[in-house]
């Protein structure tokens, strides 16, 4: 072993809404459901979710993001299958453009490759600091079992070489070339498991039982466990003898999240003393790691408030959410294209939020890149600026009348932020409380999604009103 | 002193509507047929020697290749002169401010003003919603034209108390005088109820808050003040103008309770003509939204700052208020199509100021009447025009 490898902050993200299993056998006019799983909105995937998660895990370290060295990504539902995804997340979290660190990806088992690798990488010198963010968005297909349990949701740690209040440990892994549920290149969706008493008894329960048991010496007081389906991860933890997955929690509340599940699942057991075993399986591989944790990890308080919020909706509205009901007809496309030169002179100050403060007068200018003379003064010399993320709203809209592909309602908002600046952003939800005065916190999303490209920024997330209490 | 260098000696428009039926050239020619037969005296269209054409979507609307040299073949004057102006809501009170210059300039003494704008060859949706996807990628997405002015209605709301009643009592008082308006898209009379019920378009404001989409056609004649008298006995001067911008982004406004732009287009356009506001008998102003009216009544100096709601509520800007607004029906009722609307609004100060505005007449006191526009990216640019009897 080389340096060890120290865990210094963990942060966690979830989606607003969630979609009761009930409303998913509805749809397909069968009777019964429990539980429910989480599910993006219309303007997240796994890199808003991994942006957040990030984020907190970066915040909660103490530590700015120019002092990382690299970003290790770990999803099976990247942005984009051949582009830019990694760096637009480095860019996001600020790290700028000297990160170094990988995006992993082709199956569930990418977000424990992304920890390994990160942590080899700390171990070996190659980095002092390193974030890793694992996380997922799947979409099963339409009618599948899958349906049932396919989640999202984030995690992320921040690793380093001294401090912190955990390390990793003993780690084994296993591969077999078999099929466990899969996507093609060519799919947007998971196809079914071809035979569930198969994938059971000769590729899932005997990868995953070698892989536990091999760590089952390591004094395992929490394990997080694999459950693809709502039975195999309490089969493997009778098997195993342990008491129940601390895992269980996080699938319930979430549903299956990917590769982001192995980690997230770790997380409740983050805030005391223990050995906490995580186990990762996709792809026909299996990864266990042991995290010894010496006593709470800086960012996992809070963790179970993080994962109850969610908006309860319907079969239709995820139809909707997740782009498999699309309206007929022609979609109003973007005034300029996202592959554009303005995109190139904006990307920047637009996944970073910045402006531009006049060194004269002071006052904030936004975006920069179209503002030569300030605002305030007419002034040219500025400093560039990460504008904050808290404010409040100074006056705001609902919008009801949208076309294609715009959702209402949608709420605009001008926000006054903590640092003086004035921005006008969507507002995530759908009004429902919003009042002059509402604090806000801003957060990345999807704007638009247009010729295959995503068009990422910051929206406006109140504070104040609990989003997810009510059952719509 | 007031300016009056330039006098209006023929104004007109077509009936607004949906006119599906006509073209941009078609309605173009029946403003400038109705604004010829409008000039007492009588003028050929020989006499013309520029022209400013004021359309704000052109091209954007299915029309090919708009530019200053599509209307004057249009109607018949091919080889004069001619501008397109485009200055966003105020292009049609722009091109008459710009083509009163030219008069002044001694360069031109007979000038055509005209505006003609087709809204409705294109769908509600890729027409005006589309807007929504226009501008920046992340600050402005999303802004279609209600919310523009929406978070002033929402502010003003909170500061000063306005209701959705005053709004609304905006657009009964427009729809009453629309109805008495031949020219208007809509004649129907409307109650507070009906406006409060109508579907939500941009909370605060309902689909009764907002104004139509129009096709319309408007056209004025402005000869050099020393030679109207070959063309009029009761001639109009304009007595002054005010232009002004502000910053096109509404994060970037100083308040959510008045529109800068109008407020200082409408100084200058005072101090061109040496009044006050108290001595305007009758404004036409820009009432895009209820809550644009309210906005622009304080801005314009009319009622005070906070108390334009109450004064509407009130009356004090009906046929029969202190301060008559909108009588011809206002964007609301009488419809808004844009390039035409200034031009429209200065045609109804001529009636008003020369007593032939029929049912909607108004006293005329002092001889003043203001026509005012604002709009843009952010509600940024403003025109306000002053037009007098007074010489």
């Amino acid at each position: 072993m080389g340096t060890p490898v120290r865990i210094l902050s963990v942060g966690a993200a979830a989606p607003d809404l969630r979609l009761p299993v009930s409303q998913i056998t509805a749809g397909w006019g069968r009777p019964g459901g429990r539980g429910r799983v989480a599910l993006c909105g219309a303007d997240e995937d796994a890199l808003t979710l991994a942006a957040e998660a990030g984020t907190r895990a970066i915040a909660a370290a103490g530590l700015d993001a120019a002092a990382i060295d690299g970003l290790w990504w770990g999803t099976s539902t990247p942005p984009f299958a051949d582009g830019p995804s990694h760096a637009v997340l480095a860019a996001t979290l600020g790290l700028g453009g000297h990160s170094g660190g990988a995006l992993l990806s082709g199956s569930a088992h990418s977000g424990m490759e992304a920890l390994l690798a990160a942590a080899d990488a700390v171990a070996g010198g190659a980095a002092l600091v390193a974030v890793v963010v694992v996380s997922d968005s799947l979409l099963a297909g339409l009618g599948t079992t899958f349906e049932h349990r396919a989640g999202a949701g984030a995690a992320a740690v921040v690793l380093g070489t001294e401090g912190g209040a955990a390390s990793l440990g003993a780690r084994v892994t296993r591969s077999a070339p078999l099929l466990d549920r899969y996507r093609g290149a060519g799919d947007t969706a998971t196809r079914d498991l071809y035979d569930a008493r198969l994938f059971r008894e000769e590729i899932f329960l005997p990868l995953l039982l070698e892989v536990s048991h091999h760590l089952a010496p390591f004094d395992v007081t929490h394990w997080s466990l694999p459950d693809p389906d709502g039975r195999l991860g309490a089969v493997l933890t009778k098997t195993l003898d342990a008491p129940a997955a601390v895992s269980a929690s996080v699938y319930g509340a979430l549903g299956d999240t990917g590769a982001a599940a192995a980690l997230l699942g770790a997380v409740p057991a983050f805030d005391a003393a223990g050995t906490v075993a995580l186990v990762a399986y996709g792809g026909g591989r299996s990864t266990g790691v042991c995290i010894t944790v010496d006593g709470p990890i800086p960012g996992a308080a809070g963790f179970a408030a993080t994962i109850a919020n969610g908006r309860d909706v319907t079969y239709t509205d995820a139809l909707r959410s997740r782009g498999q009901l699309v309206p007929a007809g022609e979609q109003i496309p973007m005034g300029v294209p996202p592959e554009s030169a303005m995109f190139v002179r904006g990307a920047e100050e637009m996944l970073e939020l910045l402006g531009a403060r006049c060194v004269e007068c002071g006052v904030v200018n936004t975006p920069p890149s179209i503002h030569p003379a300030c605002i305030g003064c007419g002034a040219d010399k500025f400093e560039q600026v990460s504008l904050a993320r808290r404010g409040t709203v100074h006056t705001f809209v609902i919008n009801q009348t949208m076309p294609a592909p715009f959702v209402a309602p949608l709420p605009i908002a001008v926000i006054d932020l903590e640092d003086g600046a004035r921005v006008m952003l969507q507002v995530i939800g759908r009004g429902d409380g919003l009042a002059i005065g509402s604090d806000v916190e801003l957060v990345l999303r999807r704007y638009a999604y247009e010729r295959a490209v995503p068009v990422y920024g910051f929206k406006a997330r109140p504070l104040s009103t609990d989003i997810g209490s009510a059952e719509e | 002193m007031a300016w009056n260098r330039v006098a209006v000696v023929g104004a007109a428009l077509i009936k607004f509507g949906e006119l599906f039926e006509q073209s941009y050239e078609q309605m173009a020619s029946g403003a400038f047929q109705a604004a010829l037969g409008a000039v007492d005296k009588g003028m050929d269209r020989s006499q013309i020697e520029a022209a400013f054409v004021a359309t704000q979507r052109g091209t954007l609307w299915g029309q090919e290749g708009i530019g200053g040299n599509t209307i004057p073949s249009a109607i018949g004057i091919s080889g004069v002169a001619c501008t397109r102006i485009e200055n966003a809501c105020p292009s049609g009170s722009d091109a008459f401010r710009v083509g009163a210059m030219a008069v002044a300039s001694g360069v031109y003494d007979v000038v055509l003003v005209i505006g003609v704008e087709k809204m409705r060859d294109k769908s509600t949706e890729e027409g005006l919603l589309s807007r929504a996807a226009a501008g920046h990628p992340i600050y402005t997405r999303g802004e279609t034209a209600p919310v523009l002015f929406a978070p002033f209605a929402t502010r003003h709301m909170h500061e000063f108390g306005t209701t959705r009643e005053m709004l609304a009592s905006v657009a009964v008082k427009n729809h009453y005088n629309g109805a008495r308006d031949p020219y208007a898209h809509f004649r129907n009379e409307i109650t507070i109820d009906d406006v409060l019920a109508s579907p939500p378009v941009c909370t605060p404001l309902h689909l009764l808050d907002c104004c139509p989409q129009t096709d319309g056609a408007a056209a004025t004649l402005l000869v050099n003040a020393e030679r109207a008298h070959e063309f009029t006995d009761d001639p109009v001067y304009v007595a002054g103008f005010g232009v002004a911008t502000d910053h096109p982004y509404l994060h970037e406004k100083s308040s959510f309770t008045g529109l800068f732009a109008t407020t200082l287009a409408a100084e200058r356009a005072y101090k061109m003509a040496g009044i006050e506001p108290a001595q305007i008998d009758c404004a036409e102003v820009h009432d895009c939204f209820t809550i644009t009216e309210i906005l622009d009544i304080e801005d314009l100096g009319f009622v005070e700052k906070g108390k334009g709601g109450i004064a509407s509520l009130d009356g004090e800007t009906s046929l029969t208020g202190r301060i008559p607004i909108n009588t011809s029906g206002g964007l609301l009722a009488k419809g808004h199509p844009i390039g035409a609307t200034g031009v429209a609004q200065i045609t109804e100060c001529w009636w008003q100021l020369r007593g032939a505005a029929e049912e909607r007449q108004v006293a005329i006191r002092n001889g003043y009447a203001l026509q005012h526009n604002v709009g843009g990216r952010g509600s940024g640019v403003s025109v306000v025009n002053i037009l007098t009897t007074n010489r």
